[in-house]
This record gives structure tokens, sequence and C-alpha cells, in this order.
């Protein structure tokens, strides 16, 4: 009876100890994660209401994440003009990425994190950006 | 030869009937107007200029002159028994197919016969006339009584007052016999006085004889006496002169009275000769032949000769070649007489063998010639109604013919082939069946055309085909077909235009056999319908592709295959329908297509591109969102490379 009394104790200190890593774990990473997003203070473009008439958000600064779905163009003055599927690719933004990053490499399947500028022709123009 | 004569005195009698003479016989019943016979003077009438004979010539010359033409035109008629043609003054006609003689018959053939109480009254009148101048039988007091019935029979409506005319003539010939006696007496009564005369002087001249033998004797006394015998042959040579004076006149006034009754007489019997001949040329051959026994009785000094103009006797002694006299004219109307009534009989015998056609042709011919005698005029109606009536079809067989109604001309040809035995079909026949086969040939081709298309051919031989047989019902019927042919055409020429504007091209598919005939001589209008039926078969194209894709269930790339059709025939039902059912199966597709095009025309490049690159995501393989990316890629980017 006392033996068994004293393996109960055993297993749930065991138990209580793996807890306690996991929650330090996740709380670390929580923390990583919400201390190294670049653009927290953007708000996220609505990618609805740009459906439905980009002119309205011209001027408008926003974030996107997503991953690159195609590249549609490029042009050595304006720079690259990709497809980023956004909301899990449930729908697809045109993203003009302008020269100031042509050092970075774009390839497909690549996710980013856009800080977008919605230009006078309703073009979201990238003024910053970093993988995610 | 002698029927011949009678045909040509019978034409040249219409002729007269006509009013077509001119000249001398007209003027030769004129004559005694101009010199009537005047009783003989009992003094020597003046001597007449021209002797025996003379003044007929010299009077048909001056005619003949005077006129520019002769009796009977510029020469002598000529008649060719084998066609019945008559040619006379440069003019030939058919003496029994002409416009007058046939209205002539007909109307005898219509006409009741002659055989009421005054006109078999006035025959019997006129043959009690001929039988009382009969040769055998006539006597100075029959002659009288002849001529009393000539006054009588001139009563009669049938006789015309001809009958007047000779009893005229006979009158007046009478007279100039009286004359003639009157001229005698005082012939005779100058021939006393001539006797007398030749008798003093005769007297005279042997008293002188006998005193020159009686003073012979005294010699010693002779020279005493020549003297005195000088003396007394002067005193009866002057007795001697006014006997021998008056003796020259006597004989002078004998010959002049001779000669004035000579042609005194002369006159009358040309007067005379030319009423008979009148008569005969008008075919009135009972009143020729009381004239010439008339003549016969009257002038009894065996002179029967004609003195008539030199044409109208030329028209008796060139056609009979005998010399032209009394004789001749009354054995030519007894001749016809007799020929008129066997012609009558000849009718009535081929009528009862219903021969109509021969029957009717001597017939004509009896009438023509004999149309005053009793034989012909007491013909039964009956009779000549059915020669009428073969007449009348004869007639309208020739107008048929004439005018080319070949279906009414066979017809009647059926009909007096029925009727009349022996109708002679060949003629008629040969006409007609050429006619209808030439005209069969050109109808053939004028269809043949038709179906061709080659308006020109088929309007040429329409035309000749009229020409032909202008009533041929062939020719309606092809005429119908061919205005039914212009009448669907012109019908399906206005509904394809009417579909044409409506852009109805799927009913034009339909139809498209009933407008390809119809546009087949229209080369604009065949364009048209071309393209209609080439864009068809895109549609129809488009919607078999669209249909197979969807089996497939590519319903997105179905409707995009619709619509590429749609966006360039947006009007077909059909592909309307296609669509709109793909449209509903391929939703967020077409709705992002829908947005994108949307955008885009609104200039929103942004927006739209995304939507052509949701409707790519959707639809890798549609061509409306990879040249709408494209599109938007190069407004975005012009340099893009």
């Amino acid at each position: 009876m006392a033996r068994r009394g004293k393996s109960s104790r055993l297993t749930l200190g065991i138990i209580t100890a793996l807890l306690l890593i996991l929650a330090a774990f996740i709380g670390s990473r929580l923390f990583v994660t919400t201390t190294s997003e670049p653009f927290r203070t953007i708000s996220s473009l609505d990618v609805r209401t740009y459906l439905e008439n980009a002119n309205s958000l011209r001027g408008n600064v926003y974030k996107i994440e997503g991953e690159v779905m195609n590249s549609l163009g490029w042009s050595p003055t304006q720079g690259r003009l990709i497809a980023v599927g956004v909301e899990n690719g449930s729908e697809v933004v045109p993203v003009l990425v302008t020269t100031n990053f042509n050092h970075i490499n774009i390839q497909k399947g690549q996710r980013f994190i856009f800080l977008l500028e919605v230009d006078n022709k309703g073009i979201l123009r990238t003024k910053d950006m970093t993988k995610s | 030869m002698k029927r011949g004569l009678v045909i040509l005195l019978a034409t040249a009698a219409l002729a007269v009937a006509q009013g077509d003479v001119s000249s001398e016989f007209q003027n030769a019943p004129q004559q005694p107007a101009r010199n009537p016979p005047q009783p003989a003077p009992p003094q020597p009438a003046p001597a007449q200029p021209t002797g025996g004979g003379t003044p007929a010539k010299s009077g048909a010359q001056s005619g003949s002159n005077a006129g520019g033409s002769s009796f009977l035109g510029k020469d002598v008629p000529f008649f060719d028994p084998g066609s019945n043609i008559v040619t006379w003054d440069g003019k030939s006609w058919n003496i029994s197919n002409n416009a007058i003689f046939e209205a002539r018959f007909e109307k005898y053939l219509n006409a009741p016969p002659a055989v009421t109480s005054p006109e078999t009254e006035y025959q019997a009148v006129l043959q009690h006339i001929m039988e009382k101048l009969s040769p055998g039988r006539i006597t100075p007091r029959s002659t009288d009584e002849a001529f009393q019935l000539l006054a009588k029979a001139s009563r009669y409506q049938e006789d015309a007052n001809l009958c007047d005319s000779i009893a005229n003539q006979v009158y007046s010939a009478w007279l100039s016999r009286k004359n003639n006696d009157r001229l005698n007496a005082a012939g005779k009564t100058l021939e006393d006085e001539r006797k007398r005369l030749e008798w003093n002087a005769r007297l005279t001249a042997e008293g002188n004889k006998l005193e020159s033998s009686g003073s012979s004797g005294k010699s010693k006394e002779g020279a005493a006496n020549d003297e005195q015998r000088q003396q007394q042959q002067l005193s009866r040579e002057m007795q001697m002169q006014p006997i021998l004076t008056r003796l020259a006149e006597i004989t002078a006034l004998i010959r002049a009275n001779q000669l004035k009754r000579k042609v005194a007489e002369l006159q009358v019997k040309i007067e005379f000769q030319s009423l008979i001949v009148q008569h005969f040329l008008q075919r009135r051959f009972q009143h020729a032949l009381i004239g010439t026994r008339f003549y016969r009785s009257i002038f009894a000094d065996g002179d029967s000769q004609l003195r008539v103009g030199e044409d109208a006797k030329n028209l008796f002694a060139k056609t009979s070649g005998l010399p032209p006299t009394m004789g001749t004219i009354d054995s030519l109307a007894n001749e016809i007489m007799r020929d008129v009534r066997e012609g009558v009989q000849a009718f009535k015998f081929l009528l009862e063998k219903n021969e109509l056609q021969s029957a009717t042709k001597r017939l004509a011919e009896s009438f023509m010639i004999g149309e005053y005698l009793p034989a012909v005029r007491t013909l039964d109606r009956v009779d000549k109604r059915r020669a009428l009536s073969f007449v009348q079809k004869s007639n309208q067989l020739i107008s048929a013919i004439e005018v080319k109604d070949f279906a009414l001309a066979e017809k009647l040809v059926a009909e007096l082939n029925e009727t009349a035995k022996d109708f002679d079909v060949s003629k008629p026949m040969a006409a007609i069946e050429t006619a209808k086969q030439i005209s069969a040939m050109h109808i053939a081709k004028a269809r043949n055309a038709a179906v061709s298309g080659d308006k020109e051919t088929l309007e040429a031989e329409l035309k000749a085909a009229t020409e032909i047989w202008p009533r041929n019902p062939a020719l309606t019927e092809v005429s119908k077909m061919i205005f039914s042919q212009a009448d669907v055409q012109s019908r399906a020429l206005v509904d394809f235009d009417q579909l044409l504007s409506q852009k109805n091209y799927r009913q034009i598919l339909d139809d498209k056999m009933r407008f390809i005939a119809a546009t087949a001589m229209y080369p604009e209008k065949q364009g048209q319908l071309r393209k209609v039926l080439e864009d068809m078969q895109v549609i129809e194209t488009s919607i078999i592709q669209a249909q197979e894709i969807e089996k497939r269930g590519d319903y997105a790339g179905a409707w995009e295959s619709a619509e590429k059709a749609f966006r360039n025939f947006p009007d077909d039902n059909k592909l309307n329908q296609v669509r709109a059912n793909l449209t509903t199966k391929a939703a967020d597709f077409v709705h992002a297509i829908r947005q994108a095009e949307e955008l885009e025309q609104k200039e929103q490049p942004g927006s739209s591109l995304s939507w052509y690159l949701k409707a790519q995501s959707e639809y890798p393989s549609s061509e409306f969102a990879r040249q709408g990316v494209n599109r938007l890629t190069k407004q975005i980017l012009p340099d893009a490379s």
C-alpha cells in the first residue's frame, strides 16, 4: 500500500515536471514570436475589400503574409510582379516587388511578409518585405 | 375552158356588183342619153362623120384613154383552175375564199328558199316570155305578147326592174326601126323624083338628037341654020342643066339617108348588145336570153356580131376561142344555166352521201355562177343550213389556223371529220402537228433554261413558243410553273432578308436548302448566306466542343468554349442555352472572370488582376484568365520582358 502511494507521487511529479518544461518552451516560443514580428503595428490588408474596389484603398499601407504562387513579370525599372496567395491560398493578390528588393531571391512556394502601399492604380507596391 | 370562162365571167360580175367596173361598160348605157334615137326628119339629115362600127370602137378607145384604164383593168383576167386563183389587174385572190364571196354565200345559205307565191309567179312569167320568144314559136304577135309580159315581170321585186330595161331597149329599137321606115319612105320619094328627073333629062337629050337629024339634009341652008342650031342647042342645054343639078342633089340625098339609116340602126344595136352583155355579166342569164331573143326578132337581118368594146369582146373571144356574137352569149347563158342545175343536183346527191366538203364546193360554185337562177334560189333551207354549218366550221378552222389557235383547230378538224366523210384532214392536221411539235421543242428548251437559271434563253424560247402557238396550254403550264418558282424564290428571299436582319442565323441554318436554292441567282445574297452558314458552323462546333468538355466534368473549360463562341454570336439561342447551363456549373470561375473583366473595364488593374489570378487558380488552363493576366501585367509593367 505504501509502495503504491510512493509510485503515484513519483509519476505525478514527473508529469508535472514535463508540463512545466512544456509550458516554459511554449512561453519562450510565444515570446520570441511576438517580439520578432517586424510589422506588428501595421494592419493587415482586407483582401475582400481590395478585390471589390482597390481604388478605395489607394495611399494606404498594409501588410500581408503569403506564399509566392507565381512570377507574373519582371521589369528592370519597376521590379517584379508576383502572385501571392493569402488566407491559406484561398485568395491571390498581385504584388509588385520594386527594384529595392532585387537582392532578395523570390521563388515559388516561399512565404513572405510584405509591407505594401496601394498606389494610385490600386497596385500593391512593396515597401518592405521579409521572409516569414 | 367553158367552165373557166363561166367562173371568169362570174368573177367579173362580182367585181361589177362591187362597183369596180369603170370606163366603157358603164359608159355604154349612157350613150342613148347622149345620142337619143330621133325620128327621121323628112329632110335629109346631116351625114354622120363615122361609118358602121366605128362609134363603138371610138367610144371604147375614148373611154379607155380618158379613164386611164380599160373595162377590166389593164389586162384580161386570168383564172387558174388548178388553184382557183384569179389574177386581174395585178392582183390575185382565191375566188371561193375571199371576204365578199364568203359573206354573200353565208347570206344565201341563211336565206329562205325562193318558193313564195310572187317568186314562183315571177319565174313563171320569165319562162313564159322565153317560151314566146323561143326560135320555133316566135311570131310578131308572140313578140308583142312577150313585150307586154316584160312589164308584168318587172313589177316583181326579184326582177330589180331588169325586164323594164329590156322593154325600154326593145321599144327604142322599134322606134329606130320605125324611123328607118320613114327614111325608107323618104328615100322612095327621092328615088321617084330621081327617076322623073332622069326621064326628063333623057327626053330632053333625045329631042335635041331628033332636031339635029331633021336638019342635016338641007345643005344649002345648013350654013344659015348653024347659028340657029347652036342657039337651040344652047337653049336645050340650058333646059338640061337644072335637071342634071337636081338629079345630083337627089342622088346625094338618097345616099345620105341610106347612111343615116345604117348609123341609127347600128347605134340601137350597140345599145341593145351592151344591155345584154351587162345582164350576162351580172349573171342574170335569163334576162340575157330574153334580150338575145328580142334582139334577133327585131334585127332579123342576120347581123349578130357583137359591137361592144374591145375588152368586152376579148372577154368572150379569147376565152371561148369563138367570134363574139349574140349566139355566143345565148349559148353560153344556156350552158351556164344547165351547169348550175347540174351543180345543184350534185350538191343534193353529195349531201345525201354525207360528203359535205364536196357538196359545199359544188354549191359554192353553182351559187357563184348562178346566184339568181331558180335552181339555186329555190334550194331547201335545211340542206343549205347543213352546208352553212360546214362552211362556218371550215371558215372557223381557217381563222383558227391563221391566228395559230391549234387546239381549237384540232377540235374543229375532228368535228369536220365526223360530220363530213370526205373532209381532207391531212393539210390542217399537218399544219397543226408541225406547229405543236415545234412549240413543244421550244417549251422543253425553256424548261431547261428555267431550271438552269438561264433567263436569256428562257425568254427567247418562250417567245418562240408563243409566236408559233400563242394559246398552247403547255405554255400556260410552263408560265405558271416559272411564276410559281419565282414566287417561292421571292418569298424565300424575303424570309432570308428578314431572318438576316433579326440575326436569326439558326433559322437560316435550319432552312438552308430553301435559301441556297433561292439565292442561286443572286451572288450578293449568296455571299451573305455563305457567311451565315460558316458562322453557324463555328457555333455548332463550339456547342459540340463545350458539350464534350462538359462530359469530362470540366465545366469551366466547357463554359469558356461556349463563352468564346457567344462573344462572337450572342444572338444564337441554342448557344445561349448551353452557356447558361454551364454558367451555373462553373459559377466560381465564371464569377471570377466576370469580376476581373468588369474591374478591368473600370481601370482597376490591381483588383482585376487579382480576380484573373483567382480564376486561373480555379481553372489553370483558362485562356480568358491567362490572356487577362498577360494583358494586365503588360499594363502594369509596360517594359516587362
